[in-house]
């Protein structure tokens, strides 16, 4: 037998170096596997939002030294953040003992067996408490799975239009007279202008596009429409969302085009705003203070209203975006982080707080006569922006979590582009005619919806 | 125990560090992988045997063959656009009478130091409607339409057109290389014999060459087949339309956005059998071509 001081001498392979790393990898390994894990103090709590995260930390500083609850924030960024709670939840990674989550990431979150979703079900807490109640009850929809509700509402919203006020006076539009969209498109052409002469217009009235889904969402929504019913089930081909469709393509292209394309969050999209491009845009409560941080080149320039209804005396506003607290299901103490998330969610200078950062109105119903609401905003030309958000508060339109979310949205985008490019190619630009063929696209669009939700075996279980 | 026998040990003995890696990071996961591919999953923890069923998805999956088909066009545009241009950038700065030869070589290659990412976010303004600086600049010069939407409805041209800036620099320095290892005496004796410049290109240059042409082409579809952080950062995912949808964004998606890494697996499986189809098909024809 050949031993292993032979090879050391006969020069092989087996170098002395080679030795003394192998050592070193088996000490640190056994250091690693040996030392004690450090214990944790207190909740971790993981945000996506920078807003959120500066409002939470002093609250958890002052908890710190009151004595009261041990409060460790994190923020992630909103990329981050669903890969770690996704990779938590199917791997057994660290996990934070309190996360918010984005709307967007819900159907990931909730894809899966209803016992595989790794947020504790909040539903008995909720209606034993009393909770229930007193929050905007729509603002627990994408929240709830197969009437389970898995998290805290963080908002609830609303959606109005914004309007360039200084380019609207000097049309001589009375805007805030156009109380549909049929009388809104009717007026607003007038703004449709080439300010260079080129022959090709250069404004706008408003910002839209196929590619904003986001945006066609809301007004799909606030048509009555949507991509699914309140029992998950898939209404994307609904006569509603046909009409509405077949409407807004007449808007992005055509004769009678009033829509520009402006993205939001992007700098391209930020200066075509400054420029003038776009005169109105949806904009939900957030987006308020978004635009204040990127655009303060507007102030005094900008002014809200109700948005205009789908048919006379229908509902004037959507909803766009969502954020709940939830409780992972590996937390250790999941009372210590139910109490704190109820003092963070149901906190009155918190919620004044995030109204006066972030220009969110609290879910919460009892605070929604608090004169901070009704103090003037500079930025939309001395508007009380809270008070017009509250006003169509109640009637924001509900919207339901699906895990096929993302596959029904992607669905929808291809309708809207097929349809648009049907409507170029045929020269077909009434609403009417193209009524008919959004509804048979919609249609493949919920069939193939409707093929993932067959095929998926755990969904097929949730189903009595 | 004899001398063989205890070197036959020592041989087992030094390849077991490579064959335990091997086994672990590569073996393990391949026959994991293919066991996943019969299994609906729920993340790795949750997961349910449907034996074939995810094949036969695949097989009526619109969205699987529209990936497909987008990153089989991305690879015939790399073959197709992308290597002859770099052939050509190459002979011309293979050529001793072009001035300042190095530095437009380190131009050329130069877009092949900044990665992938750094191009889709550069042609991701340069793309952008009215105030891209492609449709600015066309707008300026020749009246084009500012809001001429690339990234909505040309997404595979603006693809190819990226890739194309990145890879035609790096491709040309493998022709390059291998352009001047073309024997010279042979140039000469061609010229000698009357033969003009495109006979020479095709009856001595060309075969010269072939070696590295052939491996530059399997390296394209390899690298086609890869794709994913292009389409993904220029178009933030599939584009509209899923216009720019590619086979491995499409396994990401299923396995990492939809935690179905079963499906995923099977995405997975079903491409590498495709591919294997059309390398044993490739190899077939091209001995076919040498007879």
């Amino acid at each position: 037998m050949i031993r292993l001081r032979q090879y050391l001498r006969s020069g092989s392979p087996i170098s002395p170096g080679v030795v003394v790393i192998a050592g070193l990898m088996l000490a640190s390994a056994a250091w690693v596997a040996v030392r004690p894990v450090a214990q944790r103090d207190g909740l971790s709590f993981w945000v996506f939002a920078r807003t959120h995260y500066q409002m939470y930390v002093p609250v958890a500083d002052r908890w710190r030294e009151a004595g009261g609850h041990r409060l460790d924030v994190a923020l992630l960024s909103a990329d981050a953040l669903p890969r770690r709670l996704i990779a938590s939840m199917h791997a057994g990674t660290h996990m934070a003992d309190l996360v918010e989550i984005e709307r967007s990431m819900a159907s990931q979150v909730f894809s899966g067996p209803i016992d595989g979703i790794g947020l504790i079900d909040l539903t008995d807490r909720l209606h034993a408490e009393g909770l229930y109640d007193r929050f905007n009850e729509p603002s627990f929809a994408p929240w709830t799975v197969s009437g389970r509700v898995f998290g805290l509402p963080h908002d609830v919203h609303p959606v109005l239009l914004c309007y360039r006020a200084d380019l609207v006076e000097e049309a001589g539009i009375d805007i805030t007279s156009l109380t549909t969209w049929a009388s809104f498109k009717e007026a607003m052409r007038a703004m449709v202008v080439d300010l260079d002469g080129d022959g090709r217009p250069d404004r706008y009235p408003l910002s839209l596009s196929e590619t904003h889904l986001d945006q066609i969402e809301a007004l799909l929504l606030q048509a009555g429409g949507g991509l699914f019913d309140i029992d998950g089930v898939p209404t994307l081909a609904s006569d509603v969302n046909a009409a509405t469709l077949a409407e807004i393509t007449t808007w992005l292209t055509g004769p009678g085009r009033i829509a520009g394309d402006a993205p939001e969050f992007s700098a391209s999209g930020n200066r075509l705003r400054l420029e003038g491009y776009v005169v109105c845009s949806l904009m939900s409560d957030w987006l308020t203070s978004v635009w204040e941080s990127d655009l303060p080149q507007l102030e005094g320039k900008l002014r809200l209203m109700p948005l205009p209804a789908w048919e006379p005396g229908g509902r004037r506003t959507s909803v766009w975006g969502g954020t709940m607290i939830g409780i992972p299901k590996t937390t250790p103490d999941p009372e210590q982080a139910w109490a704190v998330a109820k003092e963070l969610y149901l906190s009155e200078p918190l919620a004044r707080e995030l109204y006066e950062r972030a220009g969110i109105i609290s879910p919460v119903r009892a605070l929604w006569d608090r004169g901070w609401y009704a103090a003037p905003r500079a930025y939309f030309g001395g508007q009380r922006t809270g008070r017009l958000y509250l006003e169509q508060a109640p009637d924001v339109p509900r919207r339901v979590s699906s895990p096929f979310d993302t596959i029904a949205k992607a669905g929808l985008q291809d309708v809207v582009i097929q349809l648009k490019r049907h409507a170029e190619e045929t020269g077909v630009y009434d609403a009417a005619a193209l009524q008919p063929v959004a509804k048979q696209l919609l249609e493949a669009a919920e069939a193939r919806v409707r093929w993932h939700m067959n095929r998926n075996v755990f969904v097929r279980e949730r189903s009595p | 125990m004899n001398h063989h026998a205890a070197q036959s040990r020592a041989a087992y003995l030094f390849l077991t560090p490579f064959l335990a890696l091997f086994v672990v990071f590569l073996i393990y996961p391949l026959v994991q992988s293919l066991w996943l591919a019969f299994q609906q999953t729920h993340g790795p923890s949750i997961t349910r045997y449907v034996g074939l069923d995810n094949f036969k998805s695949i097989a009526v999956d619109r969205l699987f063959w529209k990936a497909f088909w987008n990153t089989a066009v991305f690879a015939l545009a790399s073959v197709c656009i992308q290597l002859p241009i770099a052939l050509g950038l190459a002979m011309l700065l293979n050529r001793p009478d072009v001035r300042g030869r190095a530095f437009f070589r380190l131009i050329f290659f130069s877009p092949a130091l900044v990665g992938l990412v750094f191009v889709a976010v550069l042609f991701g303004l340069i793309f952008e409607k009215r105030t891209g600086l492609l449709n600015v600049t066309l707008h300026a010069v020749a009246g084009f339409d500012p809001e001429f939407p690339w990234l909505q409805q040309y997404v595979m041209p603006a693809l190819i057109i990226a890739a194309l800036w990145l890879y035609a620099g790096f491709n040309m320095v493998f022709f390059l290389a291998a352009l001047q290892n073309v024997s010279r005496d042979l140039l000469e004796a061609a010229t000698v014999d009357g033969a003009g410049p495109l006979r020479r290109f095709l009856h001595v240059t060309l075969p010269a060459i072939r070696p590295v042409g052939s491996f530059l082409v399997l390296l394209s579809l390899i690298g086609s087949f890869q794709l994913f952080e292009l389409p993904y950062i220029l178009l933030g995912g599939g584009g509209p339309d899923n216009q720019g949808l590619t086979v491995v964004m499409y396994l990401y998606q299923a396995g990492f956005d939809a935690g179905d890494l079963g499906y995923a697996s099977a995405i997975g499986w079903t491409i590498a059998i495709l591919l294997g189809g059309f390398a044993v098909a490739q190899r077939y024809v091209s001995a076919l071509d040498e007879r």
